[in-house]
């Protein structure tokens, strides 16, 4: 092999990574809040009367989880900005990302809506109940331990997704702090494989995170 | 090599590799009496596809920086350009000094791109961005469609985006004061013989007429550009 490692290099470098590490996460958040906030409106959707949102609900859904995530971030940049609209990398990025986390976690959220037996809204209404507030102490609590688990592969995704920053020029994500390290110095092995090990760090502390609350959470 | 900088590297109509620096490497496979397998690479994964054995050697108009010459061998200059600030007729920019305040890109780590960063970094103005791109061609969609304003370019790219009139909008608005960018073939740090081998073939190409001759057909009429610099051997 033609390589010599270089790894003083790569660990000098890792307060930038890190830096980019925090970044990551704030992405990944900002794209998990917006993403569920979709995602429940769109399961509303799903649910309703109305052609027009049953439709906003299909398109939505069967394009974000039958496409890359690369070309939903790339058109979001670069599509939107030839019909003019400019967004910057960085709400691009979140954009795109939100985009793929609402899609998916439509679908989990629609089936944890019909896992809800009907009965259980209808005794509610009947005891006085308005629709928000059965939706609210009723359908929400169960609905959360339903949906627990997919929205937490999700977070471990939409973090690994936010990589996809560096085709839209971004340089403040992790991926893009080593990316830009990389090109300078060429110590590609060495980077990628402090990244890969952040990212691995990142995912696993949301999943044990994860099974601890699940554990105090939905106790009975 | 790197196929979306015309005139050096790109695909004509039928999709085929095309370009100066293609029928270089066509020409050093001849004398080496190979049959030349292109791999198409982005413009920062040039240097990863020699390190990582996907390719052998690199034709793609790589600038030969002393960094760079830490990880990879190169050849004595094959080409030199001139780097161009590339803008768009709105922006009112004329001169390099009236990127400040703009937003800015060039593709990740190229000699111009980190050179164009190092001065807006010393600008120190919050108006003036800088964006690293992935690739040439994502850096050309990005300024027709207003992400950034301006973009270092080798002159002779901007000559052949402003002459194809696919970019109506596209302007060049005078020089960068970086010095001439050399660029070199590239290939191991450890392949002394084939880095001399390549030495020899350039020397050649020029003393037959056959850079005169390519310079002709891609770039056009006009001298050549000198591929020597005065008071110094080589």
């Amino acid at each position: 092999m033609h390589y010599t490692f270089h790894w003083e290099t790569a660990f000098k470098a890792m307060p930038q990574l890190l830096w980019g590490a925090a970044t990551t996460l704030e992405i990944a958040a900002l794209s998990m809040i917006f993403g569920i906030a979709l995602a429940i409106m769109l399961a509303l959707f799903a649910q309703s009367q109305n052609p027009v949102l049953k439709a906003i609900h299909v398109t939505w859904v069967e394009i974000a989880r039958n496409t890359p995530a690369l070309f939903q971030v790339y058109m979001v940049y670069f599509g939107l900005g030839s019909l003019g609209l400019r967004l910057d990398s960085f709400p691009s990025l979140v954009a795109g990302v939100t985009f793929n986390n609402a899609g998916y976690l439509a679908e989990a959220f629609r089936g944890g809506l019909h896992a809800i037996p009907e009965t259980q809204v209808r005794a509610a209404r009947s005891l006085g109940m308005t629709a928000p507030q059965v939706f609210i102490s009723i359908v929400l609590p169960q609905l959360f331990r339903i949906v627990f688990y997919p929205i937490t592969n999700q977070i471990v995704w939409a973090i690994l997704m936010t990589s996809l920053g560096v085709v839209v020029g971004l340089t403040d994500d992790l991926m893009g702090v080593t990316q830009q390290l990389n090109v300078v110095t060429f110590r590609t092995f060495e980077y990628f494989t402090i990244a890969a090990v952040l990212y691995y760090l990142l995912a696993k502390s949301v999943t044990v995170t994860a099974r601890l609350m699940a554990g105090r959470l939905f106790r009975y | 090599m790197t196929l979306d900088i015309p005139p050096n590297g790109f695909r004509d109509d039928k999709s085929e590799p095309s370009g100066f620096d293609v029928d270089y490497c066509r020409d050093l496979a001849k004398v080496l009496g190979v049959e030349p397998e292109i791999v198409e690479t982005q413009l920062p994964d040039r240097i990863p596809a020699i390190m990582s054995n996907r390719a052998d050697i690199a034709v793609a108009s790589t600038s030969d920086t002393l960094e760079r010459a830490k990880t990879i061998g190169f050849s004595i200059p094959y080409f030199a350009y001139k780097q161009v600030v590339l803008t768009r007729k709105d922006t009112g920019i004329t001169s390099y000094e009236g990127i400040k305040g703009h937003k800015t890109g060039a593709v990740a780590g190229t000699f111009e791109g980190l050179q164009w960063e190092a001065d807006v970094k010393k600008l120190n103005d919050p108006n003036t961005t800088f964006r690293a791109y992935q690739s040439q061609a994502d850096v050309i969609l990005a300024l027709s469609q207003g992400q950034i304003d301006a973009t270092p370019v080798i002159s002779t790219m901007t000559n052949e985006l402003i002459k194809s009139g696919k970019y109506p909008d596209l302007v060049v608005a005078g020089d960068t004061p970086y010095v001439p960018d050399y660029v070199a073939l590239v290939t191991l740090r450890s392949e002394q013989g084939l880095i001399n081998y390549m030495d020899l073939f350039i020397n050649q190409q020029v003393r037959t007429g056959r850079y005169a001759e390519l310079y002709k057909k891609w770039i056009g009429e006009g001298d050549v550009v000198d591929l020597t610099v005065k008071g110094v051997y080589r």
